[in-house]
């Protein structure tokens, strides 16, 4: 046996889709590969994954096509668990795979399914929980995890059936930067005992650990090589809708040798006389402060904020905060530090337990949602949290309705805010049959129609896609520039680098740095103690003699001499 | 949130196998409603709550008292009220009738606080494991374990649907009946949309991890019964020998009193 995975002319269409997922794939991965898929929204790599277990066509059902030939065994016919036990599969969705009370019960589940004995049970518990780093919480209901230990806990869960093959399915979408890397610090550690491993990801960064990065487009494989090969193609990746990386971005632009890494980026660059010219900075500053000095008067004060949840854990203390009419904030910081718990305060949703809230000077405490949401609009991370009607317009006029507007104010509400977000023309569809960036934006669409001041965005561009993000991101910035006041929570850096005017980074329930973007994402350790790490481009303009913020930033500010 | 009424901890009730455990309860009830009379419903709460100090349950208890006092004093005034008996005390309420309230009261809150005591002290899996053994079938105790598992995701998913509708404008504390139906709409498609998916999820993610794979499977925590263990297989048959006795004996009734 030569070959851990081998895929001839594969073509499977969904039962009832009308093209095909995937189209004419040819792809051979060697044991002990380290392979991974990158593609945008739709270009058929979970389906890609799934066949590789025998989900497609075993569990979802469709017309498969060519042949799948895993470890030299044919895979046609095969059941899904005579496969799942070669090749294991982990899942972006973390909540969804695990179904046990405690961490060890959840890593023996696999096992126990295998009929494998108990002794050899507890031996592959304890290997499989060092692998991941998890040694030491044993018995902690997985539950009370974060979201990085979650995901690590479902690939022990998966690994202790000793799989030969490991795939994942962009499996650090929901984690904060640390958390990712702490995925791909286990996946190399795995490969070096020579499983071999397919990772689909939209995010490159970590791609660059890979032996070979796969693209994948609308079904096909559209080119596939080492990741200097593959990656340093950064304006055609990015053209796909796949994330460039800012260090091969930056070298191409500027008709350098190509750089993978933020060291080599810094090298090049150096080499080639560049510099971060001290004159731009000093201009790129001043318009920075400009459009400080020109924000309208506080529309958000937050004193001394302290919530303490009924079991008395404190998610947050002594919180100061001041927004300014106009301004775009990012609101980052790791999972679980008490963002959510924060901006909830500002529209009514939380009440403080100490200190106080007040929104256009007037305090929250004894205001409704109702009365708040009249000027603060909350955009929730999930749109499939709140779309409810049939239609894309019934769902955008549930807002303005509620507030108890005339039908003909209605109407004009929704068209403006359908025009805001790009749908206008498809008020009749249903939302539930649009893609998760369509639906996204309908969400948007439906609290623009209640005309907030300001507009509280949870992880907007969590489960989109590069092309998909910017779109959305571009979005908020045209809301921004029409007037409304933008508070973002994300933890996608690059986002948080090219659209926030200020960024306001939490840790542990209180706030850790707050301050104009460009100064908060150049104090690298300490943004690293808050588990965040800048963008490539800021880390190698931050070497080269000042932060600049985007690719447009760079190319202006970045000279020889 | 947290709808679990577990509590970590390596108490003797922790350790005890769940089998005779849940003998132990099912005896504890029995014995509970075998008499009218309050000094046996009494005296187990007395066991029961001795079992909790042992067994540090109270947070568990304490997330449930309103219930159990609720439940206790309602039951315990309405009987009293209710009943009639032979020996006036205060109006309506006689000795008796009082008496049998209090019975009553104790019977409900003795069984609800020692059934609260249990899950306190045994896993999901636990139980189920221990229920496999009695006899039921793999998939119907893996089924029942975890419906258990995926309350608190639905909780919490509920709860953020209701604050996205909410910040949205959606009341649905205003308005009469009608409309407040018509207003759970927002709430209902959304939450099973959601369950929907996540079941789907569910089951890929369970056929990846080979549910079903062997007609056999193993067991990681293995149960076996050592000395405590048959000592509260001990107890628990006195306990049932107990409610055979009172009830054959007539013993604990309370002369005088009509319901």
């Amino acid at each position: 046996m030569s070959t851990a995975i081998d895929l001839r002319g594969v073509r499977f269409t969904y039962r009832g889709a009308a093209r095909p997922a995937l189209d004419g794939v040819d792809l051979t991965v060697a044991p002990g590969e380290f392979v991974v898929l990158v593609g945008p929204s739709g270009a058929g790599k979970s389906t890609l994954c799934y066949i590789l277990n025998g989900l497609v066509p075993q569990f979802l059902r469709g017309r498969l096509e060519g042949s799948v030939t895993i470890l030299g065994e044919p895979a046609a016919g095969r059941k899904v668990s005579a496969l799942a036990e070669k090749v294991g599969l982990v899942f972006q969705d973390f909540e969804s795979q695990l179904f046990s009370t405690n961490v060890e019960l959840e890593v023996a589940f696999a096992p126990e399914n295998f009929g494998v004995d108990p002794a050899e049970i507890r031996r592959r518990v304890r290997e499989c929980l060092a692998t991941v780093g998890l040694t030491g919480l044993e018995h902690r209901e997985p539950a009370t995890l974060s979201g990085g230990q979650k995901q690590r806990l479902a690939i022990a869960s998966v690994l202790s059936m000793e799989p030969r093959i490991l795939v994942m399915d962009e499996p650090t979408t929901d984690l904060d930067p640390l958390g990712k890397e702490a995925v791909f610090a286990v996946a190399r550690r795995l490969r070096e005992r020579g499983l071999t491993l397919v990772i689909a990801e939209h995010e490159t960064e970590e791609a660059a650990a890979a032996d070979r990065v796969v693209v994948l487009h609308e079904g096909r494989v559209v080119a596939q090589g080492t990741p200097r090969e593959v990656l340093t193609r950064a304006d055609w990746l990015e053209e796909l809708g796949v994330q460039p990386l800012g260090a091969a971005q930056i070298t191409a632009r500027l008709g350098l040798p190509p750089a993978l890494t933020v060291e080599e980026a810094v090298e090049v660059l150096r080499e080639a006389g560049y510099r971060v010219d001290p004159a731009a900075l000093v201009e790129l500053r001043e318009r920075d402060r400009r459009r400080a000095a020109a924000l309208g008067e506080p529309v958000i004060e937050v004193r001394d904020l302290e919530h303490r949840y009924p079991n008395g854990v404190a998610a947050l203390q002594g919180v100061n905060l001041t927004i300014r009419r106009g301004e775009f904030v990012a609101l980052v910081g790791q999972n679980g530090s008490g963002k959510t718990t924060l901006v909830k305060h500002l529209n009514g949703l939380l009440q403080p337990t100490g200190g106080e809230v007040r929104v256009a000077g007037v305090p929250t405490a004894g205001q409704s949602v109702l009365q708040l949401g009249r000027r603060v609009g909350y955009v929730f991370q999930n749109p499939d949290h709140q779309i409810f009607a049939e239609t894309v317009y019934d769902e955008v006029a549930f807002g303005p309705r509620n507030h108890g507007l005339p039908e003909p104010e209605v109407q004009a509400r929704v068209e403006e805010a359908l025009a805001a977000v790009g749908l206008t023309g498809r008020e009749e569809e249903d939302p539930f049959a649009m893609t998760r960036g369509e639906r996204q934006r309908v969400a948007v669409a439906s609290v623009l129609a209640t005309r907030p001041e300001v507009i509280i965005l949870d992880e907007p561009t969590t489960g989109l896609d590069y092309r998909e993000q910017r779109q959305m991101m571009e979005l908020v910035r045209r809301l921004n520039e029409q007037g409304h006041t933008i508070l973002c929570v994300t933890h996608t850096m690059w986002v948080v680098a090219e659209y926030a005017h200020r960024t306001v980074v939490m840790r542990d329930g209180r706030i850790w740095m707050d301050g104009p973007t460009r100064e908060v994402l150049a104090r690298e350790e300490e943004l690293t103690a808050a588990s965040l790490k800048p963008p490539q481009l800021v880390r190698i303009t931050g070497r080269l003699g000042g932060t600049l913020l985007s690719l447009e930033e760079c190319l202006h500010a970045l000279r020889k001499g | 949130m947290d709808v679990y009424l577990y509590v970590e901890g390596n108490s003797p009730l922790h350790r005890l196998d769940p089998r005779p455990k849940m003998l132990l309860v099912v005896g504890l009830i029995f014995l509970a409603v075998a008499a009218e009379h309050p000094l046996v419903p009494g005296a187990l709460l007395g066991l029961v709550l001795a079992a909790a100090q042992v067994a540090g349950a109270w947070p568990a208890l304490r997330r449930v008292r309103t219930i159990l006092l609720t439940i206790g004093g309602f039951s315990t005034v309405a009987w009293a009220l209710l009943a009639r008996g032979t020996t006036p005390l205060l109006g309506p309420v006689t000795v008796e009738s009082l008496l049998y309230g209090l019975g009553t009261g104790l019977k409900l809150v003795a069984t609800i606080a020692g059934s609260v005591v249990f899950l306190a002290t045994t896993k999901n899996e636990e139980l189920a494991a221990g229920l496999i053994r009695l006899g039921l079938p793999y998939p119907v105790a893996f089924a029942f374990s975890t419906a258990l598992r995926l309350v608190p995701t639905f909780v919490g998913t509920g709860a953020t649907i209701i604050q996205a509708q909410k910040s949205r404008g959606l009341d649905v504390e205003s308005g009469h009946l009608l409309e407040r139906m018509r207003k759970h709409i927002p709430l209902v498609v959304p939450i099973f949309a959601g369950a929907i998916r996540s079941a789907n999820r569910l089951a890929m993610a369970l056929e990846s991890k080979g549910f079903g794979a062997r007609p056999r499977r193993t067991y990681y925590l293995e149960l076996r019964m050592g000395p405590g263990d048959w000592a509260a297989v001990a107890v628990a048959a006195l306990m049932f020998l107990g409610f055979l006795l009172i009830r054959l004996t007539g013993w604990g009734e309370i002369p005088g009193l009509h319901r």
